[in-house]
């Protein structure tokens, strides 16, 4: 069938990039969407039929992605974002609002086909909370009031413009912070290869092509004690060491850009004003284990720092740092970026590689692990864009430099998504090891409205919440561990004294119970029967006997689903439960201790 | 061979030495100790995904699934701990969350996994008190039901319908909680309809519209027989409830087909209660068919053949069998033909060339016809011919196994793009009909082969000379000397090379070895062949006509002259298989055992109402030459087995005078007496009464005889597919249910 000019080309230019077709599945599903709105049935058969599938096998993925549509939505699709971070901030009445405003409910359409709505999880704007996306453009620090204009724009047919960059990205630099991958943040025309050369962009790849062997990059790495940055911490030199040398099959370097855990934006950044500065952490990674072929997996809602990636990847090939022969070493790199379409489950690694092959986001039974068997079975490095961006500092400044900057074992610095109730929520670029109290009162401006501090989830939603006595802490991957915690992906979410505990554990299980992936029993049923209960129990229809229950049906899911994403819900839902089960019991007479008397039971 | 390296690890204190590679799952079951699992399932790809099989291993942080752990040297495992025993018991809480407890309705329950596993390890009261999931039940196809609440999400249908039939037919909808299981049509399914997909669910999601809400599991007895339609000799276990059968299916997984029954074994057994069914005789009095008793029937023919025989000799009587009768019947038929008629006007249906098989494969022919595991463990596998996918669902499914199991290649040749193209090493198209010229071309390097086809076969024919120990599959393409090319071909292989030659209906190959053919008598040793005459003359009680009879054809040609007068028909109909405008005028009598009225029947002076496979005890052997027993299931008043009928018509006619009855009162007896006197058929007792598949050993004597060319006319496929079946099918109105019957047809 003839399509429009721009999807055939963005079809044809899709196909070269993957050498099995099956890849480019999502992507052409997306791009399908932007062009008709959906996904209609003729269009699934087209791309069944171009890819060699049948056409079972592209709708199973399609329904899979949350993003992908199979019926038209309204023109103007307005994605409201409930989740943690924003839901301290007045999502949720934004969200009330939005439904009010428009005369339609979650995933329904007005009457005129303008608008469409649907409340969504984690979008990573949670510096900028709350945050509201209206088809790709993303409009931050909004209240019903300014939602209200820019709705008004979109009825009047304009196209209101979006927030320039993600809110809190671009602040005065406190003066504890360690910029060293977000030093160039700020600089005019940062993601243009010129500016980032002017400032020692691509000195380290220089320096890897020319002075160093596959081997001593991987040992600096090992030296540097950076470790992985998506959340696991796990050593990148030593992930990278693993690769086997001699396998004759090609290999992959994946940079993860799945960003979703809840509570983190900092790859957003990363990528959208220094998208060379990955490029070139990508390309040394696959100087050292001998890979010709880089991916980035970027969520489908970041559809602009996509596009912003492709053009630094478009001028790094232009300007030789990419592609046959880089700098005269001799050695060939290519890199292309892929998009998903709404899956916080792919943002774990294997879930990631089926769904970079075009399948469900499923995850793969490990061992083997990727290092041996990952992207079309072959070798394959994969690591969060953070851990990547660190890389050419690492090289160009030492590993001992790098080290250095942390305490022991947990080199460098760290990207800390600072959101909820803090008076200036940002991105803040600290040393590892940085005390959480002194984050949040000194770098974060102190808790909003003088309340005093609850708790603190200090590294994404999944983490479990500490305590406000507990926060006296170094924010370093061991320190957390030992307090009973995880460093996580750096998204600290602060909350007062106000927040409801079991409200927060019931928004928190909401999400895993949207996301988990269906694959494994306990996780499958264990989050949705979770999220049930707490809905029930904060509605006040609460029993005594369900405070174990939520305690022990999150236990069961732990250490026992297939990939960590039962683990997931359950540490944050387990650890609110043993620490705040006054709040629990506060519950049992009816209704929401912390709601206000004029709302009535059972919202 | 190298010697295969083993691995010694423990499992509840118990030391288990297993082949390295072993899952833990797998050597627990196999040393008696249960490991519960959902969505393990043998020759399917791992899931790891209901996490019913987690298991305690020292040093492990956590628990381990043992579907996907493999055991190793020094590894301890433990299956028995509390640690073990509470997750289980967790896993099903989580599972019963959303399952409806609708056990009581269910067809399933007393044959549920879930309810099994609950009763055995699960929780005795429930803590949900939520409200359920559901959704309606969904119709898929007549014969498939989806009823999502039910459904664990194992994905055994969707692997099975991927990975085992290569139809990919099921798939996942939605994520997470909300995750099902989806046709590949939207709202219903186009596949083969074979309910693989319902076999191995677990639980009452996937249920048959064949046997829903019609009874429960226990109150049916179960009989172990072979399905009666192709050729391929599944086993099928029939459901049997007040003399009417309720289900066939092969839940126990045994015989050769293991799991597998197509669309015909699983839904094609309602011809036996066919409202059309024969159940009294019928004599032709003043132009039509009139209602008789069985002792006048059974008189008249007697004295009609008497008649003819005195009148026109023995050889103005033709005898046609069946393809579908048992080795016992067909026996019988044609000792009566031969030793009491005294005629070698004896053939049948003859869908593929089994005579030049064997004797192509002369003395080692035993050795050289593969069975069907082994071609389901075979490395390499050459098929020229045919279609299994449609023709011989069986043989296809062994051979996607040996290519999933074992790595092994395909090559095909065939005039159309097969199915099964899609899993080939090579496939090279040919020109209609020649077949036999590429037979020639691989044995001797000579015919006339288009030049793009010369290139693939020499490519294809320089990938089979590097293959070991291939098993070479070919269908009725192949007669004659095109055999006798394919086993020189065959022979140039290196290691043990062997064949399958594939003909159609349960019993094809069983009518061919039992001699049903003008020139051989029992175990393919000729007519001509004095010794072997006088051998079953001996046995039989008379002495054996020399001279070659006629074939179907020659039979029904020679009737049209009027040279021959009588014709008698056992589960054929020949009217319509050879012919050009039915009855011959020539015909003065004609009589046929038959299950239905057809254009033979109709068209007969008497009619015998006979019992179906599904009602008969006795063996058939499968086209790859395996022998299994035949179990009575059921009767259906007024017929008659065939066995009894010919074996009653014996004494009838003996006491007509025309030769001496046949003492062999039971197919027992009769099979003690093929065992003993049929070449080949030398096959354990035991093994037959344990329900095995026993391969027969024919040996060709190798008397000079040369293998003629076979016209086409007298041995050929009817080339039925997976929804038709000979005169079954087109009783079968449970596969003409389907909709991909409707447009087959």
């Amino acid at each position: 069938m003839t399509l429009p000019p721009r999807l055939e080309n963005k079809f044809s230019e899709l196909l070269k990039r993957y050498p099995v077709k099956r890849s480019a599945l999502v992507p052409m599903l997306l791009y399908t969407q932007d062009v008709f709105g959906y996904i209609g049935d003729e269009m699934v058969a087209e791309i069944a039929r171009r890819l060699d599938l049948n056409t079972l096998q592209v709708t199973e993925t399609l329904v899979y992605y949350s993003m992908l549509r199979r019926e038209p939505a309204g023109r103007c699709h307005v994605q409201v974002c409930t989740n943690i971070a924003c839901k301290l901030r007045g999502g949720e009445k934004l969200w009330e609002h939005a439904q009010k405003r428009l005369g339609v409910g979650h995933k329904q359409t007005s009457a005129d086909g303008v608008f469409s709505l649907e409340e969504v999880e984690c979008i990573g704007a949670c510096t900028g909370a709350p945050a509201v996306q209206v088809n790709y453009d993303f409009h931050e620090n909004l209240t019903p009031e300014k939602l209200d204009k820019i709705l008004d724009e979109f009825q009047a047919g304009r196209k209101p413009s979006p927030a320039p960059y993600i809110i809190g990205s671009i602040h005065e630099r406190h003066p504890a912070e360690a910029p060293v991958i977000s030093r160039r943040f700020g600089i005019p025309n940062s993601r243009k290869i010129d500016v980032y050369r002017k400032h020692e962009g691509y000195q380290a790849l220089e320096k890897a092509l020319n002075e160093m062997t596959p081997e001593s990059i991987i040992e600096e790495v090992k030296k540097s004690n950076l470790r992985g940055r998506g959340g696991a911490g796990f050593p990148a030199g030593m992930k990278w060491s693993f690769v086997p040398k001699d396998s004759p099959k090609p290999k992959y370097i994946i940079a993860n850009a799945d960003e979703s855990e809840p509570g983190t934006c900092k790859d957003r950044p990363l990528m959208e004003f220094d998208p060379h500065q990955l490029i070139e952490g990508m390309v040394i990674a696959g100087r050292s284990v001998n890979s010709y072929q880089g991916y980035i997996y970027v969520r489908g809602e970041y559809r602009y720092v996509l596009d912003i990636m492709d053009e630094a990847i478009r001028e790094a090939y232009e300007h030789g740092f990419l592609g046959k022969n880089i700098l005269g070493s001799g050695f060939n790199f290519d890199l292309c970026t892929h998009t998903g379409a709404g899956a916080y489950e792919c943002g774990e690694e294997s879930a990631l590689m089926e769904s970079l092959e075009g399948k469900r986001g499923y995850p793969r039974i490990r061992p083997p692990f990727p290092a041996v068997v990952g992207l079309y079975g072959c070798p394959t490095v994969i690591n969060n864009v953070e851990t990547l961006s660190s890389v050419p500092s690492v090289i160009l400044k030492g590993a001992e430099w790098y080290a250095n900057l942390g305490p022991a074992r947990n080199g460098g610095t760290r990207l800390f998504c600072i959101s909820g109730h803090v008076n200036k929520p940002g991105i803040y670029e600290l040393p590892m090891g940085f005390n959480l109290l002194r984050m949040i009162n000194e770098v974060a401006g102190g808790v909003r409205g003088g309340k005093k501090l609850k708790a603190v989830v200090p590294g994404g939603s999944s983490t479990p919440a500490l305590k406000a006595e507990e926060c006296d802490i170094p924010m370093d991957f061991d320190s957390l561990a030992k307090a009973g915690s995880m460093l996580g992906s750096g998204g600290v979410v602060v909350l007062d004294e106000d927040t409801c505990m079991v409200d927060f554990a019931r928004r928190i299980m909401k999400f895993y119970a949207h996301e988990s992936c269906g694959w494994c029993i306990p996780c499958r049923e264990g989050t949705s029967w979770i999220k049930k209960i707490l809905d029930r129990f904060h509605a006040g229809g609460g029993r005594a006997e369900d405070i174990p229950l939520i305690d022990e049906a999150a236990k069961n899911m732990f250490g026992r689903t297939f990939c960590p994403l039962g683990d997931a819900a359950a540490m944050p839902t387990m650890a609110i439960v043993k620490k705040w089960r006054h709040e629990f019991e506060e519950h049992l007479n009816g209704r929401c201790p912390y709601k206000p008397l004029d709302v009535p039971v059972g919202v | 061979m190298p010697e295969q390296k083993t691995v010694t690890f423990t499992i509840n204190e118990r030391k288990l030495t297993v082949p390295a590679g072993t899952l833990v799952i797998e050597a627990a079951r196999r040393t008696g100790i249960e490991v519960p699992a959902f969505c393990y399932y043998p020759g399917l790809s791992l899931q790891a995904a209901c996490r019913m099989c987690l298991v305690e291993v020292e040093k492990a942080p956590k628990l381990q699934t043992a579907c996907t752990l493999v055991a190793a040297d020094g590894m301890v495992v433990r299956t028995d701990t509390p640690q073990v025993h509470k997750a289980r018991k967790d896993m099903l809480e989580f599972l019963l969350t959303n399952h409806p407890l609708d056990c009581p309705v269910c067809d399933k329950g007393g044959e549920c996994e879930l309810q099994d596993m609950t009763f055995r390890y699960g929780l005795d009261k429930s803590r949900f008190v939520e409200e359920k999931l559901h959704s309606p039940e969904q119709a898929w196809s007549p014969v498939v039901y989806y009823d999502a609440p039910r459904c664990i999400l194992c994905f055994r249908c969707v692997r099975v319908c991927d990975e085992g039939m290569d139809v990919k037919a099921l798939g996942v909808g939605q994520r997470g909680v909300l995750s099902v299981i989806i046709p590949n049509r939207e709202d219903h399914l186009e596949c083969e309809e074979c309910g693989m997909c319902i076999d191995v669910c677990p639980v009452g999601a996937l249920t048959s519209g064949a046997y829903r809400y019609k009874t429960r599991p226990w109150e049916m007895k179960y009989v172990p027989t072979v399905c009666a339609h192709c050729s391929n000799g599944c086993k099928t276990t029939l459901g049997v409830r007040n003399n009417e059968i309720q289900r066939a299916n092969n839940r126990d997984l045994s015989g050769i087909n293991k799991d597998f029954l197509c669309v015909k074994g699983r839904y094609g057994f309602d011809f036996v209660h066919h409202p059309d069914r024969l159940k009294q005789p019928l004599v032709r009095r003043n132009g039509t068919l009139q209602i008789a008793s069985w002792e006048d029937a059974l008189a008249e023919v007697a004295a009609r053949l008497k008649t003819v025989r005195d009148a026109h000799g023995p050889d103005a009587i033709g005898f046609i069998g069946s393809n579908r009768t048992t080795n016992e019947e067909n026996y019988l038929l044609g000792r009566l033909a031969r030793g009491l008629v005294g005629t070698n006007n004896v053939d049948h249906h003859r869908t593929a060339d089994y005579g030049a098989l064997v004797q192509a494969l002369g003395e080692s022919a035993g050795a050289a016809q593969a069975g069907m595991e082994q071609l389901g463990a075979a490395k390499a596998i050459l098929l020229i011919g045919n279609d299994p996918t449609n023709q011989n669902p069986l043989v296809a499914w062994q051979i996607r196994t040996a290519i999933r199991q074992n790595g092994a290649r395909l090559y095909v040749v065939n005039t159309e793009e097969i199915k099964l193209k899609r899993k080939a090493a090579q496939f090279v198209r040919v020109a209609s009909g020649a077949e036999a010229l590429i037979a020639q071309w691989l044995a001797t390097g000579e015919g006339d082969l288009e030049l793009d086809t010369s290139v693939e076969m020499m490519q294809l024919r320089g990938a089979m000379e590097k293959e070991r120990d291939a098993v070479i599959v070919f269908g009725a393409e192949l007669r004659g000397a095109a055999i006798e090319h394919v086993v020189k071909f065959g022979a140039s292989l290196p290691g043990q090379t062997r064949y399958i030659a594939l003909g159609d209906y349960a019993n094809s190959r069983g009518a061919s070895d039992m001699g049903l053919l003008p020139d051989r008598l029992p175990g393919y040793v000729w007519t001509s062949d004095a010794a072997a005459r006088d051998a079953f003359g001996k046995l039989w009680g008379a002495s054996l006509p020399e001279k070659t009879g006629l074939d179907s054809r020659q039979m029904l040609a020679a009737a049209a002259r009027g040279a021959l007068k009588a014709l008698y028909v056992v589960g054929a109909n020949p009217f319509r298989t050879f012919g050009a405008g039915g009855r011959p005028a020539g015909l003065d009598w004609v009589v046929v055992q038959e299950m239905f009225l057809t254009e033979t029947s109709r068209d007969a002076d008497i009619v015998l109402p006979a019992a179906c496979a599904y009602e008969k005890d006795g063996t058939v052997t499968n086209t790859a030459g395996e022998v299994q027993l035949l179990r009575r299931g059921l009767e259906t008043m007024g017929t008659r087995t065939d066995f009894d009928i010919l074996r009653i018509l014996s004494h009838q006619l003996s006491k007509a005078g025309v030769g001496r009855a046949i003492p062999l009162r039971t197919p027992e007896a009769a099979l003690d007496e093929i065992r003993r006197s049929v070449r080949g058929y030398g096959v354990s007792l035991p093994g037959l009464l344990a329900g095995g598949a026993e391969r027969t050993a024919p040996l060709a004597p190798a008397n000079g005889h040369k293998l003629i060319d076979v016209p086409a006319e007298s041995i050929f496929s009817p080339r039925d597919t997976l929804f038709t079946s000979g005169t079954l099918g087109r009783y079968c109105t449970m596969i003409h249910s389907v909709p991909e019957a409707k447009s087959e047809s």
